[in-house]
């Protein structure tokens, strides 16, 4: 069946609201809730770098203001968050558009050396200009809650990356997505042959930027508060890390990454503390070392060999 | 390096010959845009197109295939086409038909690793078609073939020429070449020595001291 990877994955993110449900633990519902978050992330890092072999390494740039766009947009007029999150697309997508063209069109590695320097830009004008920029203080704090409980943030959640997985599913999946992936694989030929490169290029960076900015505003959300940490490494780490285990190039790995990722991340974390990440970047590098395709896809493969 | 090359094609199919370095498929490159001339017009269709990006010209109707074949080795046969066709006014040719012009309808689900470099060839011409052209320019379509394949090749192109596309063909395989063309231009040393029909080739004095010496 022509979308039956899909469907699947839609079910994982059924069964983990179920899972939340039905268990009833806060410490599993706060994991389920991050995992979705990061989810977002992934999904969108994916589909843009993973389908073109356009390294962004600015995730938490536009992630960081599509949260301080949503407590901006509620500290000042007092928007609902559901609205907020449809302009922190919006924003995501402008300056994705802005930073792409002048960016996209250099060769070699600038595009990411640039997209690197961002958060860091980002981060260091807040700290500096936040009483010129009428903030509350460095960051916006008692931010509206996205859900009037943790289960309902998870549902709520859930279904955005339902939404988002099934998108990028139906793009990676259409023309677009194959200009994508002739792009990375050559993407001389396919210009000399009459394709124009950078547009196709710019809109899926725009769209991936646009998906971080809402994933960014629903964080704010979920955790009240928007502040500098919004642009910390972490938000580029744990989803280039999800969508390496969960195979890059495919979207839909990174769904059920995202869970296994997250989940053992945050038990981890209650034994090593902040080391998970160290312990995480390792297993990653090993794994794109040893199953270049990611690790469940390689599972999902020696499956179907041994049938 | 070209040297005041000017060439007025008049025919459907025109065949570009020379020694190696006589600058063939430095033109074909300045044609298609993937090379800026330093002087010098290119005229297609009426339009002066010089300076004009290969995507431009593609929309125009002008392709190039390339002389070692570049597939996109991540695609099938089949999403090689599928990737670069195009939407324009007019008829066109769907990725099925395309496939089964080229010979490559078996092929449709393979990846272009498993192919031989005959087939190769024939994809270098299937994408070139996926582009809706009305003109092609093939650099070296017959070049590695085996004679069997070459006459095939000829073949094929006969057929395109015959369905309204016209053809510039640059070929060191002469004898297949003057059975597709109707006019021959030679360079040598980026300077066109002879332009004229197939025929009268041989017998040129200028054509016979660039390839005897």
């Amino acid at each position: 069946m022509k979308y039956a990877g899909l469907i699947y994955v839609i079910g994982i993110i059924i069964a983990s609201v179920l899972i939340s449900f039905f268990v009833a633990s806060p410490f599993l519902t706060l994991s389920l809730t991050l995992a979705t978050i990061y989810m977002g992330l992934a999904l969108a890092w994916d589909f843009s770098s993973g389908l073109t072999g356009y390294m962004n390494f600015g995730v938490q740039f536009f992630f960081g203001i599509g949260a301080f766009f949503t407590g901006y947009l509620y500290y000042a007029y007092r928007l609902p968050i559901t609205f907020t999150l449809f302009a922190d697309f919006a924003l995501g997508f402008l300056a994705g558009i802005l930073f792409a063209i002048p960016t996209l069109r250099l060769r070699g590695p600038f595009f990411t050396l640039l997209s690197l320097l961002l958060p860091y830009i980002a981060a260091s004008f807040i700290l500096s200009f936040w009483t010129i920029l009428g903030l509350p203080t460095i960051g916006y704090y008692h931010i509206a809650s996205l859900a009037s409980s943790p289960f309902r943030q998870l549902v709520y959640l859930s279904f955005f990356d339902a939404v988002i997985v099934t998108l990028l599913y139906l793009l990676y999946r259409s023309h677009f997505g194959l200009v994508l992936r002739g792009i990375r694989d050559d993407e001389e030929t396919i210009s000399n042959l009459g394709i124009n490169t950078f547009k196709f290029k710019a809109l899926a960076f725009s769209i991936a930027t646009g998906i971080m900015a809402f994933v960014g505003g629903a964080y704010a959300s979920v955790n009240t508060f928007a502040g500098v940490d919004s642009f910390g490494l972490t938000f580029l780490l744990f989803p280039m890390l999800i969508a390496v285990v969960g195979g890059t190039k495919r979207i839909l790995g990174s769904v059920p990454s995202s869970y296994l990722t997250i989940i053992i991340s945050q038990y981890l974390n209650l034994v090593i503390g902040s080391a998970t990440l160290i312990v995480f970047s390792i297993i990653a590098i090993v794994l794109v070392i040893i199953t270049q395709q990611g690790f469940l896809q390689a599972i999902l493969r020696s499956r179907v060999r041994a049938r | 390096m070209l040297n005041k090359v000017d060439i007025d094609m008049r025919v459907d199919a025109l065949g570009l010959v020379g020694p190696n370095g006589a600058g063939k498929s430095t033109l074909l490159n300045i044609v298609a845009g993937i090379v800026k001339p330093d002087e010098g017009e290119i005229f297609f269709s009426g339009e002066k197109v010089t300076g004009l990006h290969t995507w431009n010209l593609v929309k125009m109707g002008l392709v190039k295939t390339n002389q070692i074949p570049h597939p996109f080795r991540t695609l099938t046969v089949k999403e090689n086409v599928e990737v670069l066709s195009q939407r324009r006014k007019g008829k066109n040719k769907g990725t099925v038909e395309i496939l089964q012009i080229t010979g490559l309808e078996e092929f449709e689900n393979f990846y272009p690793s498993a192919l031989p470099f005959g087939y190769l060839k024939r994809l270098e011409l299937a994408r070139a078609l996926a582009c809706n052209p009305n003109t092609i320019l093939l650099d070296e379509p017959l070049g590695g073939l085996s004679p069997h394949e070459a006459v095939s090749m000829v073949e094929t192109l006969k057929k395109l020429k015959e369905s309204g596309i016209k053809l510039v063909v640059v070929e060191h395989r002469l004898s297949e070449l003057f059975t597709l063309v109707e006019e021959v231009v030679a360079l040598d040393r980026g300077v066109k020595i002879f332009q004229g029909k197939p025929e009268k080739f041989s017998s040129d004095p200028a054509v016979a001291s660039a390839y005897m010496g």
